[in-house]
């Protein structure tokens, strides 16, 4: 257990020495390209996967549930979204 | 996924009354909870332990109750995000800063991702205390310097010489300290950009996820049926119908 979480810190030392992004340049670069509001996808599909692993125990469930999770929420988040395009577009 | 351990079906008294048997169940018998998928008991174990466990990583409650597979679920999900999110941050994201008027509550919700997070409110003491320095050799997870704060020399030449954007006349000489003349925070920000915000709602998320694991930890699935399903169920069993779900 110890070591465990003596792996944990290290990485996390090592991921915050080098300033800012350029931990890895490459993906750094990947990184700044990506629009932002893709970063809201891993969210959603984290969230999902939560929601349905405490509601489940078997494995099959949790997978279905995953996707149902992540329709509803995709599905919510998108139509705001596109609500708030529209607005703006009208306005 | 472990095959969950065949149990009575009992619950504690003060959470849930559950009970399918006849009798009650002795005192001192095990804290179960109820698949929602196929009806088997789960051996809780100790659930204060195991929610405590979750909280300090995420999935381990799990994994000490033998849920292994779900365990390890909810620890590379949430890790993982946490560790993203902060290496997105630069490493800067995660800070507790109490500080009137400079106070970070999204520490609040990244507090919940447990010990990963400890480090911040460790070198927060450290900075704001009188050694005026982290403890840890690195600024890392150390609240920002503001407008007037004073460091120990050692930080100040450590920022200096680590931090691109600090240079060494940032510093008023006061002897034996000094004294920060600029805005740490703003300096993050006009680093990171939208990064900055990026990070800090992956692990903000990431630790308030944790709270639903340290739920199912300490309370078992939520969904877990109630008496009343247990009712309809057995009566829709009884009469041969299907079960309304």
């Amino acid at each position: 257990m110890l070591s465990f979480q003596t792996l944990i810190y290290g990485v996390l030392i090592a991921l915050a020495i080098p300033d800012g992004l350029p931990v890895t340049p490459l993906l750094a670069t990947l990184a700044e390209k990506v629009p932002g509001i893709f970063y809201g996808l891993p969210l959603v599909a984290l969230a999902s996967l939560i929601f349905a692993a405490t509601h489940h125990e078997d494995p099959a469930e949790i997978r279905f549930a995953t996707v149902h999770w992540a329709v509803w929420l995709g599905g919510i988040l998108g139509t705001v979204f596109v609500a708030v395009v529209l607005i703006g577009w009208m306005a | 996924m472990t095959k969950p351990t065949p149990l009575p079906l009992q619950r504690s008294a003060s959470r849930g009354n559950f009970q399918s048997g006849q009798s009650r169940p002795p005192i001192g018998s095990r804290i179960v909870a109820v698949s929602p998928d196929d009806g088997s008991a789960i051996d809780l174990r100790n659930p204060a332990l195991a929610a405590l466990l979750s909280w300090c990583l995420p999935g381990l409650g799990q994994i000490y109750q033998g849920r292994t597979q779900k365990g390890a679920i909810f620890m590379g999900a949430i890790m993982a995000t946490f560790l993203i999110g902060l290496w997105l941050g630069g490493g800067k994201v995660v800070y507790a800063s109490w500080k009137p008027g400079e106070t970070r509550w999204a520490f609040v919700c990244q507090a919940g991702a447990g010990l990963v997070a400890l480090p911040a409110v460790i070198q927060s003491r450290h900075l704001n205390g009188s050694a005026r320095q982290p403890l840890l050799p690195i600024a890392f997870m150390a609240p920002p310097l503001s407008a007037g704060q004073y460091v120990s020399r050692e930080y100040a030449e450590s920022l200096t010489e680590s931090d691109p954007d600090i240079a060494a006349d940032d510093f008023f000489d006061k002897p034996p300290l000094r004294q920060f003349r600029g805005d740490q925070l703003s300096i993050w920000h006009r680093r990171l950009g939208k990064f900055f915000e990026i990070g800090t709602l992956y692990t903000m998320l990431a630790g308030m996820l944790n709270l639903l694991v340290i739920f199912d930890a300490w309370a078992g699935p939520l969904g877990t049926p109630t008496d009343e399903d247990r009712k309809r169920h057995k009566n829709a069993t009884d009469k041969n119908i299907p079960t309304p779900t």
